[in-house]
């Protein structure tokens, strides 16, 4: 058994000029749950049915236990697909829809049932398999579309957004049903989604897509916390990006003419860079540490959310940034309009290339 | 701007009228008239002597034994080719030529069509000059004139039918419920039977039914194919009206082929009742 389950090889995929990846590489762990994150048109859903069979690559590879899949169509791979809009069969039953994958396998009718049985336990259904799609409700149709793709016990499982379909409420719930299933089965999860949110609740590993390639991969805490690009940053949760100028022999100040930052940026690198800081590593008042920023800004605007105040500050040469300060009582007291002082940690910040 | 219920009924008195001038009022009369004797009265005479000849039977059974080949004939012909245009022709405008290829048929008249048929099945037709050229028969086929020629000629002129159809239902099945029963271990011919035909049967049973019962009550192409070797019920009919003046027994053949074909169509629709309504 090779410790990959899944390994994608340089895979391309061009349709006339448009290129869907750009050679995106890829390993996914035995067992893991990892999810593919970003806008629509990063082409992460490409890579999802291009694991799955639905897209030949134009060059490049996907391995699944270490055996090519070049060539070998859907019906062939030890994987299966949770679709977006479910895709169930609506001429069939729950049980029917579910019985499609062992059936095909040649299973005993006995065996089959059986199995059928358990998948529907597992996902909070029994009773129900007698039931036909459009009787059900959608967060029950998602789960029959779950059970229908985990009863094969594929290597990998594939989600399109499953979630997309459903409202917020059903949406957070089924998160946890997804990742609780995950523990339970112990199998290898490979998740599609554009919201930053689901991912990091859900996965133990998330690639970051743009534009067709893989701009970081890690665990959620790892690309919250050192965001490698701009885009990163700006796609997971919330940040500030204050405009930079790096100067000759690399040091940073706020763009165009602010006051200087205690950064170093390589002289070799862009002249103009971002510092990444995030709304709840922002602190009213001066400095605690030795190693703190402390700059003066404006209070533009003030906005309760509920477990704090989320602050609109505009600092030096009008870049706007946003503050979410852990104390709400010290928030409280400010007025719009007037100058007050904010501090983050050095290393709490970070440089970006754009 | 609302449609109040006034005005509905308002808009709807022109079609109502139409409908029952010249629908329900010729329909009812021709009921009438099958109750009649010829001098006047009302009778059962017709139906009896009707229902108990066997020369009528022949006729009728004839009918549905032609119409349900035809009904087969186009589906055997027609799914294949309403598959072909909904799932292999990529272009939009290939689409269009083929319905367009299909449809023009229809502008011409059946007389026009019937005698292309004699044409090409004759004796000296195309068919049988080729065969003979090519050296696999010796003498002639003699396929017109029969029930065969009847049911070319009719499956030619209600194939559009079937196809446009099956095509119209058949475009709304959705790819992804396919790419789930590939992924799902489904070989593509598995995944055609137990996902895309069962879904496309409502065009099926709807093609089947228009082809059916416009078969049976076929006319020009039957009577034209038939040389008077085939005796078909809607043949019968125009007899009594134009070579034995008995109108009543025209009204009396009329309703009993009627009945009958609703009888056969209703015991079709409701053995796949349940199935088509799954599928909704």
């Amino acid at each position: 058994m090779t410790p990959d389950v899944v390994v994608v090889d340089r895979l391309v995929k061009t349709y006339g000029v448009v290129r869907a990846l750009a050679g995106v590489s890829l390993e996914i762990r035995r067992g893991e749950f990892i999810a593919l994150l970003g806008p629509s048109g990063c082409g992460k859903t490409t890579l999802l049915r291009a694991v799955a069979g639905f897209v030949e690559p134009t060059s490049g590879e996907v391995r699944i236990n270490g055996r090519s899949m070049h060539g070998v169509p859907p019906n062939l791979r030890p994987v299966n697909t949770v679709f977006q809009q479910f895709a169930l069969f609506p001429h069939m039953t729950a049980s029917e829809n579910i019985a499609f994958g062992p059936r095909r396998q040649r299973l005993a009718i006995g065996e089959v049932a059986s199995r059928v049985r358990d998948v529907l336990a597992m996902v909070g259904l029994e009773g129900l398999g007698g039931r036909y799609p459009r009787e059900l409700s959608g967060g029950q149709q998602q789960r029959v579309a779950l059970a229908r793709a985990i009863v094969n016990r594929p290597e990998v499982l594939l989600l399109d957004e499953p979630l997309g379909a459903l409202d917020l409420k059903l949406r957070k719930r089924m998160q946890v049903e997804l990742k609780r299933l995950h523990q339970q089965l112990g199998m290898t999860f490979l998740f599609v989604t554009h919201d930053q949110e689901e991912a990091l609740a859900m996965a133990n590993r998330i690639a970051v897509m743009r534009e067709g390639a893989i701009v970081q991969t890690g665990s959620g805490a790892e690309i919250y916390r050192n965001p490698m690009t701009r885009y990163v940053a700006d796609f997971i949760g919330e940040a500030n990006l204050i405009a930079c100028r790096v100067d000759a022999d690399g040091g940073v100040e706020i763009a165009p003419s602010g006051p200087r930052l205690p950064y170093r940026a390589p002289t070799t690198g862009a002249r103009q860079v971002s510092l990444m800081v995030r709304p709840e590593n922002v602190g009213l008042g001066g400095a605690a540490g030795t190693d703190d920023i402390i700059l003066t800004a404006t209070l533009k605007d003030k906005v309760f959310v509920g477990s704090t105040y989320r602050l609109y500050l505009v600092i030096a040469d009008g870049q706007e940034i946003a503050a979410e300060p852990g104390c709400s009582s010290d928030a409280e007291r400010l007025a719009p309009g007037e100058m007050i002082t904010v501090h983050w940690r050095k290393d709490a910040a970070r440089l970006l290339e754009d | 701007m609302r449609i109040t219920p006034a005005n509905a009924a308002f808009l709807m008195l022109g079609p109502i009228a139409f409908f029952v001038l010249f629908f329900l009022g010729p329909f009812g009369l021709l009921i009438a008239e099958s109750f009649l004797r010829p001098g006047g009265g009302a009778t059962l005479a017709n139906y009896t002597s009707v229902l108990s000849d066997a020369y009528y039977w022949r006729a009728l059974f004839n009918t549905l034994l032609i119409s349900l080949w035809v009904t087969v004939a186009c589906l055997l012909l027609g799914y294949p080719l309403a598959y072909f245009i909904v799932f292999h022709v990529r272009w939009p405008w290939g689409r269009r030529l083929i319905y367009v290829l299909l449809m023009t048929p229809l502008f011409t008249s059946n007389i026009v069509r019937a005698f292309g048929w004699i044409v090409i099945l004759g004796r000296r037709g195309i068919v049988n000059s080729s065969l003979l050229a090519v050296g696999l028969i010796d003498t002639p086929l003699d396929i017109l004139y029969g029930k065969l020629s009847i049911i070319i000629g009719l499956a030619y002129i209600l194939l559009p039918i079937m196809v446009l159809s099956i095509c119209s239902v058949l475009q709304t099945v959705d790819r992804s419920l396919i790419e789930a029963a590939r992924d799902l271990g489904a070989r593509p011919s598995r995944a055609f039977l137990a996902v895309t035909f069962p879904l496309s049967l409502p065009g099926v049973t709807a093609g089947s039914i228009i082809v059916f019962a416009l078969s049976v009550s076929a006319y020009v192409i039957p009577s034209i194919l038939s040389g008077g070797r085939v005796m078909v019920t809607s043949i019968l009919i125009f007899q009594q009206y134009v070579a034995t003046f008995r109108p009543d027994i025209g009204a009396t053949l009329s309703i009993v082929l009627l009945a009958v074909t609703l009888l056969l169509i209703g015991t079709y629709l409701f053995l796949f009742e349940r199935r088509l309504r799954m599928v909704g």
